[in-house]
């Protein structure tokens, strides 16, 4: 396993609980909430989250080695998947999309390509899966069991009621992940 | 369990008008004729109307008139899921100072489905939770109420002149044809008035309520010819050049669930009131009892009379009916008539099974001895409760991609507990036995290699 890094700092307030599985360079902003058994692994780059993001339970947050890649091929460069302010990664969503802008929401189960790039305001529904080449454009509703797609008015509110909710009460039952601050390289598998 | 996990491996016959092969889960079985009746061969009949997300209850009349469609309740127009009413917070002057501001409630409709909401359409926020939504007016609906009073008019007095040939004539004996034909004409434009079933055969007795009111004023109505245009619009010079906001146009389906407007871009989609159900009552055509008949509460799955043929015939031999039942197996001959779907031969054996009854207690009853039935290894393979399992010969007819399907009749019999009590002059039990024949067709699925 490797090391893994966090350069958040409890006292300015990213909740990360024990149970979940964090493994490669993961940076996560303040503000933050990452339920139990919530999965960020950054296996081909480090990943970069910001602030006021809501992770939920048994999502997978992950920046996977393209497919037809080999993990010790020489020359391939690390991608840095970006992930923005007040999105929402709903309970069992899989996001592989490199850049991810702001207040979005990614429902339950829904699965995103590595190839999508979202800007902000999109809301991804539940069980759908998006594996397209492209940029969502803003404010864009992917919904249905055909992925119908339309354009909606206002962008999702950004959820501080339940963030500041939780960031009270996931203490209170569960261990939180200490800081680590280290200076040598991860170790790739 | 062949009924409720995979419905259409046993198919049972049913001898109606049409023969329709069906699932034993989809029938009833009708206990006055000891028959299976399937939905094709029961009239259906409307019990109630209900909303279903409010679970409101309203009387047909009512129903009729507000078109069957429920007075609080709203679908999305987009992906057609009920709305939800929400609220937010908005700053408003007071009446009385209007430099301080206090919040109040503003609710407007969102859907929690694709995210629609009534702001998307432009329509303002409400200040009351229910009532204050009201869907636009059609522009023609009142071109297209006189027309329709106008024609309702026609139909009746095409009706009157109709049936006064009929008196004219003195016919005792009414051509079949003719008066269906005139009740026909009369529903063509919604008259309607009475329920009253078409019994074949029945003369139309309707007759004796209808009386010319001679002198009594009818109002003469006139309704202008529609006009034809020399001129139609033209298109728009960029129709070909625009390039097309694909969000904005709106589906056939969308387009479609909206006839008074018919909306081309999706700005212009406005709610519609929720649509009403029904909940129905099917009747046996034959002996006119009762089939199904559901509780008139829409909060209620319950039912007042319910005579579904899972619990009255015999499953894949597992007795449904607490007492002893008898089953006899036998293969279909050749060249039966009804036996057209099977592609294999089968050998049933030939004695006769004993199923005991089912007993809920069972499982329950430590003491209870267990019964003891000689059974004959070669034909029945296992033995519990009321369950039997016994072992059939398949042999293929042909070489084929498809499933295996093999026929056979099952003879039973059956004690109908719920018969009328008639005075029995001769002493016999109110409960005989009769014996009912089914024909059943098996699907064994695939042949592998």
């Amino acid at each position: 396993m490797s090391y893994c890094f966090f350069f958040w700092d409890p006292h300015s307030g990213a909740v990360v609980c024990v149970e979940s599985e964090i493994r490669g360079d993961v940076t996560i902003g303040p503000r933050t909430v990452v339920h139990p058994k919530a999965r960020i692994i950054a296996e081909a780059g480090p990943i970069i989250i910001g602030e006021g993001n809501l992770i939920e339970e048994q999502a997978l947050i992950i920046n996977s080695y393209p497919e037809n890649i080999m993990p010790d091929t020489e020359g391939v460069e690390p991608k840095t998947m970006t992930i923005g302010i007040n999105n929402v990664f709903e309970v069992g969503c899989v996001s592989q999309a490199l850049k991810i802008g702001d207040n979005n929401v990614i429902e339950s189960k829904a699965d995103l390509g590595k190839n999508v790039i979202l800007t902000s305001g999109c809301i991804v529904g539940a069980c759908c899966q998006v594996n397209t080449c492209e940029v969502i454009p803003e404010n864009t509703v992917i919904y249905g069991s055909n992925c119908m797609r339309r354009v909606q008015t206002e962008r999702p509110q950004p959820q501080t009621l339940q963030l500041d909710f939780l960031m009270k009460i996931l203490p209170n039952y569960h261990h939180m992940k200490k800081t680590v601050k280290g200076t040598s390289t991860p170790v790739r598998n | 369990m062949a009924s409720l996990l995979q419905p259409d491996r046993v198919l049972y016959l049913v001898h109606g008008e049409k023969k329709i092969r069906s699932p034993l889960s989809t029938l009833y079985f009708c206990r006055y004729c000891s028959e299976l009746r399937s939905l094709e061969c029961v009239s259906h009949e409307v019990d109630s109307h209900y909303c279903p997300s409010c679970l409101e209850n309203m009387p047909s009349a009512e129903a009729k008139l507000k078109k069957n469609r429920c007075a609080n309740c709203f679908d999305c127009p987009c992906c057609m899921h009920t709305l939800s009413t929400r609220a937010t917070n908005i700053p408003a002057p007071l009446p009385d100072d209007p430099s301080k501001t206090t919040m109040k409630k503003a609710y407007y409709l969102a859907c929690g489905f694709c995210r629609w909401t009534s702001r998307d359409v432009g329509m303002a926020d409400k200040s009351v939770a229910s009532g204050g939504w009201q869907e636009p007016d059609n522009p023609h609906t009142q071109r297209i109420n006189k027309l329709i009073e106008y024609y309702q008019q026609l139909a009746q007095r095409e009706k009157l002149e109709r049936d006064r040939k009929k008196l004219a004539r003195r016919r005792p004996y009414m051509p079949l044809a003719f008066s269906q034909h005139t009740i026909h004409v009369v529903e063509k434009y919604g008259l309607g008035t009475r329920l009253q079933r078409q019994r074949p055969g029945a003369p139309i007795t309707s007759l004796a309520g209808l009386s010319l009111k001679e002198g009594e004023d009818q109002k003469e109505i006139n309704i202008e010819p529609a006009q034809a245009l020399d001129e139609v619009e033209p298109l728009p010079e960029d129709c070909y050049t625009r390039p097309i906001n694909l969000p904005e146009v709106t589906s056939l389906r969308q387009r479609l669930l909206q006839p008074d407007f018919q909306p081309a871009g999706a700005s212009q989609l406005h709610p519609k009131h929720k649509h009403l159900l029904i909940k129905r009552s099917l009747r046996c055509r034959k002996c006119e009892h009762n089939l199904s008949k559901p509780e008139f509460n829409p909060t209620s799955i319950k039912f007042k009379i319910q005579l579904v043929a899972e619990c009255q015939v015999l499953l894949t031999l597992t007795n449904p009916v607490e007492n002893i039942t008898h089953v006899t197996l036998v293969g279909c001959e050749e060249g039966d008539p009804e036996d057209i779907n099977s592609t294999a031969k089968v050998m049933v054996p030939t004695k006769e099974l004993v199923l005991a009854g089912k007993d809920a207690a069972a499982d329950y009853d430590e003491l209870a001895e267990p019964q003891d039935f000689q059974d004959d290894p070669d034909v029945v393979a296992f033995r519990k409760s009321n369950k039997i399992g016994f072992f059939i010969k398949v042999v293929p007819q042909r070489e084929e991609d498809g499933d295996v399907t093999v026929s056979f009749k099952i003879r039973h019999d059956f004690r109908n507990l719920a018969a009328p009590i008639r005075p029995s002059e001769e002493g016999d039990a109110p409960t005989e036995a009769i014996w009912l024949t089914h024909h059943v067709e098996l699907s064994l699925g695939p042949i592998i290699a």
